[in-house]
Order: C-alpha cells, then sequence, then structure tokens
C-alpha cells in the first residue's frame, strides 16, 4: 500500500441490527483524494458500511456500532460527537435522487441556510460555484426558481451532489448513485466523480463492477459466506490489482462474475 | 439562536403538547367515568324504567331504543352503501361521469352538519311523507347520514382485496357479478365488518339528528315498533338536562352520559379487533399466495 | 358448454348497483330541494334584510317582534369557530408533528389511541362535561357565569383536535422518507428538518384538515348548545353569552311554526351552503396541489 494520507480509518467495525450482526471486524483506511469503492454482492453489507461513515445508521432504531471510525484521527463513535458537523464534513449522495420539493435554488441553498446563511449575494455565490462544480449550472441557470422535481433523473443527481457540495464536505459517500440512471448520465456522474477527486475523499458503493474499475482508486470487496452471517472485507487495495491479480479466490469468483 | 438549543427546545415543547392531549382526553374520560360509573353499572338504572318526577329511575327503554335505531339504520344503509361501493369499486370505468358524480355527492353528504340532516330528516320523512316522528324515520336519516362512511370503507375493503382472486375467478369462467359476490365480498368482509361496527358507535352517539325526527318524550316501557316515538340514550340526555324535571336529573345524566361513553369505547374496540383479525387473516393469505 | 358471459352480464345486478349509488346523489339533491322549499317562505316574506339583520325576535308578544335576524348566530359561529381552531389546530398540528418524528413508538401508539378514542365521544357526553366541569370552572376563574363565547370555544377545540391531528398526521406520513434522510445527511436537526422541509412539504394536506376542522366546529350542535348560554344578542367577549346558527336551531325549532320554522329553516341553509363552500375550499386546494406536483 503506497504511503498515502488517510483521511477515515475503519478499525475493527462491528455493526450490529437489533441483535443480528450485519458487519464484522471491518478494517481499512479510505485514502484522500482518492475514490474508493465498496464491491460485493447484494446483502453483503456495503451500503451498511457506507451509512456508518456518517453515522446515518443511527436512524435505524436498534442499531448498534462496535470498533471506531476515526475522521482525521479523531473516532466519530465518541461520546459527544457532533452528528450535523460531522454530515457536514462527510456528504451523502442516495441511491434514488431525492430532491426537496423546493426550487432548484432552494435545494442546493438548503445546506448553507442551515449553517446560518442568510444574505441574497452570499448564497447565489454560493449555488452557482456548486452548479458549476456539479456540472449542472448550464442546464439550469435560467430555471433556478423552478421545482427541482421537474428535472430529469441524471440532472436530479448531480442537483443532489451540488448540494451536498454547497456544504463544502471533506468526504463525499455515494451510495450506488447511479442505478437509478440512463447510461447517458451514469457516464457523466462517472466523469463528475473524477473531476471531483481532486478536492475531495470519495467513497461509492457500487454493484457494477465495471462502474468500480473504470472509477475508482481502491476497491475494497466485502461478501458473506452463508445466508444469516455477517459482511466480511475479503480484500482491499489498489482496483488494478484487485481486478486483475485477486488475491483471493472469493474476490476473484466474484470479479469474473461466478457468483453474486 | 443555535440550531442545537432549537432543536431540543423544540423537542421538549412537542413532548409537552402531546402530553397535553393525551392528558386533556384522559381528564375528560376520567370525569365522565367518575362521576357517572356507578349508577351506569347498576342494573336498577341501565334495566330500570324511568320515572316522571320522583327519583330512581333508569335508562332501559332509551337504551333499547338506541339498539334498535343502531339495527334499522344498518339494515337500511348496508345493503345501499354496499351496491355503491361494489359500483365504484368493481364495475365503474376510471374516469367514468357518474361515478365521479357519486363520488362527490358521497363526499358532499360527508361533510354536511349532522343538524342539517335533522331538518331533512323532520321535514320529509316526518311531514312530507307523513309518516309522523318515529324510529323509522330516525334511522332513515340516520342512515343516510352514515352512507358516506360506509360506502368509503367498503370501497376500501373490496380494493384492498388482491387482483390474483378476482383474476382467478374470472379465469374459471365466473362472471363479474359472481366473482364479486362469491370472491371478492367475502375476502373484504372483514373490512367492512369492522366499518359497521365503527358506524354503530357513530349512530349511538348521535343526537342533534334525530331530536326533530323521533319525539323527545320519554318513554315507560321499550318498544321495539320502528313506527312509535322512542327518544334514544343520547337525545335523552339532552333532553333530561335540559328539562331538569326529574330530582335526581343530575344522576342520571351522569349515569347516561358514562354508559353511552362506555358503550362507544366498547364498539371501538370490537371495532379494532376484528381490524386486526382482518390485517393478520390478509397477512396469512399473501403469505399463502 | 358454459354460456359466454357478456361485459352487461346479470342486468339486475347492474340496475340493482346505480340504483343504490343513486341514493347518495338523490339524498343530496332531496337535501337541497326541501331545505330550500321550507326555508322559502322565510325568504320570499321576510326579506333578506330582515333574515340577516342582527334582531332575533320572534315571538309576537315581544316589543320588537316579527325580526328574525340571523346575523347574531353567524356571528357566533365564526367567533366560536376561530376559537376553536385556535386552539385545536396548533394543538393538534404540534401533536401531529409529535406522533409522526418524536415520540417514540410506544408513546405514540398510546397517544394514537387516546385521540381516536376522544374522536368517538358522543357531542353530548362533552358538551355534558363542558357544562358541569368547565363552565364551573371558568365561572370562579373569571366572575362570570362560566358560559359563553370562551366555554363554546374550548368545547369545540376539543372536538376538532382529533380531525386535524390524524390528518394533518397522514399528510406528513404521506411524505416520502427520503426528504428526512436527505435533510439529516446535509447536517440539519431534528426540528430544522420539521420546520424547513416537512411541514412545507406536508402544507396542502395540513391546511385541509384545518378546513375539515372548521367544517366540524361549524357544524357541531349539541356540545356548543350546552355551554354557550343560548343568549339572542351577538356577542364578543369570551364570557358573553350568544348562539351559533345551529344551537339556535336546536333551542327553538320545538317551539317554532309557520314563519318562524321556516327563518329557522333559513339559518339551516346557510349552514348548508357554508358546508358546500368549504367542500369546494378543499377541492381547489388539492387540485392545486395535483398541479404543483
Amino acid at each position: 500500500m503506497p504511503e498515502l494520507e488517510h483521511k477515515m480509518h475503519i478499525g475493527d467495525l462491528s455493526l450490529f441490527y437489533d441483535g443480528f450482526k450485519a458487519l464484522e471486524d471491518i478494517n481499512m483506511k479510505v485514502y484522500c483524494r482518492r475514490i474508493t469503492a465498496l464491491i460485493g454482492p447484494s446483502g453483503c453489507g456495503k451500503s451498511s458500511l457506507l451509512r456508518c461513515l456518517n453515522r446515518m445508521n443511527d436512524l435505524v432504531e436498534g442499531a448498534r456500532v462496535e470498533g471506531r471510525i476515526e475522521l482525521d484521527g479523531e473516532d466519530i463513535y465518541a461520546v459527544g460527537c457532533d452528528l450535523t458537523h460531522l454530515r457536514r464534513r462527510v456528504g451523502m449522495v442516495f441511491q434514488k435522487p431525492n430532491p426537496f420539493p423546493m426550487s432548484i435554488f432552494d435545494n442546493v441553498a438548503y445546506g448553507p441556510r442551515l449553517e446560518g446563511r442568510k444574505g441574497r449575494g452570499d448564497l447565489e455565490e454560493i449555488v452557482e460555484r456548486s452548479l458549476r462544480r456539479a456540472a449542472l449550472w448550464d442546464e439550469v441557470k435560467d430555471k433556478l426558481k423552478q421545482s427541482a422535481l421537474a428535472l430529469s433523473g441524471g440532472q436530479q443527481q448531480r442537483l443532489c451532489i451540488a448540494r451536498v457540495l454547497a456544504v463544502q464536505p471533506e468526504v463525499i459517500l455515494l451510495d450506488e448513485p447511479c442505478s437509478a440512471l440512463d447510461p447517458i448520465s451514469t457516464q457523466r456522474i462517472e466523469d463528475l466523480l473524477a473531476e471531483l477527486k481532486d478536492s475531495y475523499t470519495i467513497v461509492i458503493v457500487t454493484h457494477n463492477m465495471q462502474q468500480a474499475a473504470r472509477v475508482s482508486d481502491f476497491t475494497a470487496f466485502l461478501t458473506i459466506e452463508n445466508q444469516g452471517e455477517p459482511g466480511r472485507l475479503v480484500e482491499y487495495g489498489e482496483t488494478e490489482e484487485i481486478f486483475t491479480r485477486p488475491r483471493d479466490p472469493r474476490t476473484e469468483n466474484y470479479i469474473t462474475g461466478r457468483f453474486g | 439562536m443555535n440550531p442545537k438549543t432549537a432543536d431540543r427546545l423544540a423537542s421538549a415543547v412537542l413532548w409537552m403538547l402531546g402530553g397535553i392531549t393525551l392528558a386533556a382526553l384522559i381528564f375528560v374520560v376520567a370525569q365522565i367515568l367518575i362521576r357517572g360509573l356507578a349508577t351506569a353499572l347498576n342494573p336498577s338504572f341501565f334495566l330500570g324504567r324511568p320515572r316522571a318526577f320522583q327519583e330512581g329511575g333508569g335508562v332501559l327503554p332509551m337504551l333499547v331504543s338506541s339498539i334498535y335505531l343502531a339495527v334499522w339504520t344498518l339494515v337500511i344503509a348496508l345493503p345501499v352503501s354496499l351496491g355503491a361501493a361494489i359500483y365504484l369499486a368493481e364495475f365503474a370505468r376510471t374516469g367514468s361521469k357518474a361515478a365521479a358524480a357519486v363520488r362527490f355527492c358521497a363526499d358532499s353528504l360527508a361533510s354536511l352538519p349532522s343538524i342539517v340532516f335533522g331538518l331533512f330528516g323532520m321535514t320529509f320523512f316526518v311531514i312530507y311523507l307523513r309518516w309522523g316522528t318515529c324510529l323509522l324515520a330516525g334511522a332513515c336519516t340516520l342512515a343516510l347520514l352514515n352512507l358516506p362512511v360506509l360506502m368509503r370503507s367498503a370501497e376500501e375493503s373490496m380494493r384492498a382485496v388482491p387482483a390474483t382472486y378476482r383474476e382467478a375467478s374470472l379465469g374459471l369462467g365466473a362472471g363479474r357479478w359472481r366473482t364479486v359476490r362469491q370472491v371478492v365480498i367475502p375476502s373484504a368482509m372483514p373490512g367492512i365488518l369492522a366499518g359497521t361496527v365503527l358506524t354503530v358507535g357513530r349512530i349511538l352517539g348521535e343526537s342533534a339528528s334525530l331530536i326533530f325526527v323521533m319525539m323527545l318524550v320519554t318513554r315507560k316501557t321499550p318498544s321495539f315498533n320502528p313506527l312509535s316515538n322512542a327518544a334514544p340514550l343520547a337525545s335523552n340526555i339532552w333532553y333530561t338536562q335540559t328539562e331538569a324535571i326529574i330530582p335526581d336529573y343530575r344522576r342520571v345524566v351522569d349515569g347516561g352520559a358514562a354508559l353511552l361513553l362506555l358503550l362507544v369505547l366498547a364498539v371501538n374496540l370490537a371495532a379494532r379487533s376484528l381490524g386486526k383479525a382482518y390485517s393478520r387473516r390478509k397477512g396469512v393469505k399473501t403469505a399463502n399466495a | 358448454m358454459r354460456k359466454r358471459k357478456t361485459k352487461a352480464d346479470d342486468p339486475m345486478a347492474r340496475a340493482v348497483m346505480l340504483i343504490c349509488s343513486s341514493v347518495c346523489v338523490l339524498g343530496i339533491a332531496l337535501i337541497f330541494i326541501f331545505i330550500i322549499r321550507e326555508s322559502l317562505p322565510a325568504f320570499r316574506e321576510l326579506g333578506l334584510a330582515n333574515l340577516f339583520g342582527s334582531q332575533w325576535s320572534p315571538n309576537v308578544s315581544e316589543p320588537v317582534a316579527g325580526k328574525y335576524g340571523m346575523l347574531a348566530f353567524i356571528n357566533g359561529t365564526v367567533l366560536t369557530t376561530l376559537g376553536g381552531l385556535l386552539l385545536g389546530a396548533p394543538l393538534g398540528i404540534c401533536t401531529a408533528i409529535f406522533l409522526d418524528q418524536v415520540a417514540p413508538r410506544w408513546a405514540a401508539k398510546v397517544i394514537h389511541r387516546g385521540i381516536e378514542l376522544l374522536a368517538g365521544i358522543p357531542s353530548v357526553v362533552i358538551g355534558w362535561f363542558g357544562l358541569t366541569l368547565l363552565v364551573p370552572f371558568l365561572a370562579k376563574v373569571s366572575g362570570t357565569g362560566g358560559d359563553g363565547i370562551l366555554a363554546a370555544s374550548i368545547v369545540l377545540g376539543i372536538m376538532t383536535l382529533p380531525t386535524i391531528t390524524f390528518l394533518s398526521l397522514e399528510a406528513l406520513r404521506s411524505l416520502p422518507r427520503e426528504y428526512r434522510e436527505a435533510s439529516l445527511a446535509l447536517g440539519a436537526t431534528r426540528w430544522q428538518t420539521i420546520r424547513r422541509v416537512l411541514v412545507p412539504a406536508a402544507r396542502r394536506g395540513i391546511l385541509v384538515s384545518v378546513i375539515l376542522g372548521m367544517g366540524r366546529a361549524i357544524g357541531e350542535t349539541m356540545a356548543v348548545q350546552m355551554v354557550i348560554g343560548n343568549a339572542r344578542q351577538a356577542a364578543w367577549g369570551p364570557f358573553q353569552r350568544t348562539s351559533t346558527l345551529p344551537s339556535r336551531i336546536i333551542t327553538d325549532m320545538g317551539e317554532s311554526s309557520g314563519l318562524f320554522r321556516s327563518a329557522l329553516f333559513a339559518q339551516g341553509l346557510v349552514l348548508l351552503v357554508l358546508a358546500m363552500l368549504l367542500i369546494l375550499a378543499i377541492r381547489l386546494v388539492n387540485r392545486e396541489k395535483e398541479s404543483a406536483r
């Protein structure tokens, strides 16, 4: 593993839903300004793992975590961790685009307004900047006041990305962001991620192996042995290595399509 | 204000308001029961005859009248509501203007004040049709009042029947009407029953629409003649406290109110357990399907 | 050989169904026809100025006889409805928010059941509670008779609470869960999410719940009649006695005849028209909701 700075460190992480163990002993580092992909068969817990990174699992009744997740060296599961602050530093884009039933402008301005920003000029600048960064500005600059729900699926997803960018996160989590989109929109988002990599640390869950191979720098493969067992991290490394010279037979099986 | 503080404050206020709502309810129910429960549960009360100017009267004729009224109302309203609901749920084409008209009229009926039904009942059944004030007129009035509710619950129950049931029946060569009669309605029955039981509760509590349609004269003995006058319990409570001619009218009204409350409670519990049995049955059915 | 059933299979069944369905249409038509019919004499012979005037003295034995003005009662209806909504709507909406977003499951179940129970309590029972507990309490607190507009408003607040709570709750529950997730993931607190995303998104449903609560309050008869004092003049103060349209009708109908009765029917017609206006208002709100999507 190259000597890179790591942004997040997952240490001995186990996740329980009401007593049922969903993840067991996950250990990995998420490197700064790189794209890390989480792949694996359905039900292996990759989305659950992603949701641990910004503590969205706290919303599930009965969810419990053992182990540590460090962001810049500090455990986010420590008592007293400020959740709202964490979620601004670690933003999330969901599988199904979920813009609010408001105007495009209000959607992107939502985050900054939470932080207390009010000035019209201030907000306009942030909105434009975020929409440009999300490669959506040219398409919507004349209709910022229109409802966000009128946009196409691909545009809505880029709007969600812009919304996250507006709070200036350090890490961006994406949970199968393209699975509800057509191939062209998918391509645009993949290109976008490649650009965003320069400034943000990105973790993406995807069930599409080709996407993982195309887009990511590092890949983590998770799987469950049998029904009812927790998900485990089988192999983690540079994407090229994982896809061309996997060390674990299970990884190889998955990648060559023998199962999952 | 710091968002975190605002959040904590808002949570506290919401908890408090939720608590106030619950407390208000508990207070009202408790007060009614405290004052009237002893009377209501005393057999000489709910099985006793009313007394004109003396103490110690009971409410048996009124109680009988209430229950009898509910029976007659349902006898009239159930078939009609079922017929209309079958039409809306199974036979009306989507976008049909006739169905839209029926729905609009049902919605409108559902929103009218009950006293308007009372006025109508009086002028139509009692005077125009010359039935005079009687239980039948009251039953017809209440049937009209509760028609929308029964229709809605029947329609929803029928719509909840899985399409696969209908398809199976039609595929075996049964006609649409036969399918509805032998497959859809039996499956929807628990839901329809639950709606019916709920309506019984509403009928028991109804008074504004009946005051002019059924005489308020307190009967001495229970009657089972639909053409007779018989004040039901809820109307009688109001009448008793308005006229206040019996010396212990407070006791009678307290007891009547508590009795009515208990009846409505029992009815709602019955409706709820029917509803639960329905969803349990439905759950089992879909698991097996 | 199985007989092939055509679309109109069993035409008699179809006829029966249509008859049943038309009962609704017939019912509403008859209600309008007969109430208008009964109130026509009043409109014809008394005229609008009298009917909508502020003097109500129908009995011949009084000094200023022959006045059937319902203005005072319209005033009473308006004030008590507003009062009831002022009490019931904020409490109902906040309770709905509480049940949907804040309450743990056990608390939500208890309160939900409780409000269902409240909804089922008959009007006369609430009226009796008002008369025997609320009015004496208000009398002690204010030094007046205790009955009047405030008592009626409190009673109406209690009665509209379940309607507003349940319908607002439905409006909130019908929102996609993703809104809440997206908001929290952007670092909002729960209250910020409720205030900035959920309530605005559910505002039309909440509005409909309030309009329906208003409809309920306007038509409420027995409970109001027992605590409002049934005075004939208009009133403005919280402890002043007055009447509402329904309470007047039920108080006076028994002794009325001829023109007097017709005037009461005219009040009933006003109630009918008000109810239909509210229905139309709700349809407008819902149609707007559809086109906003």
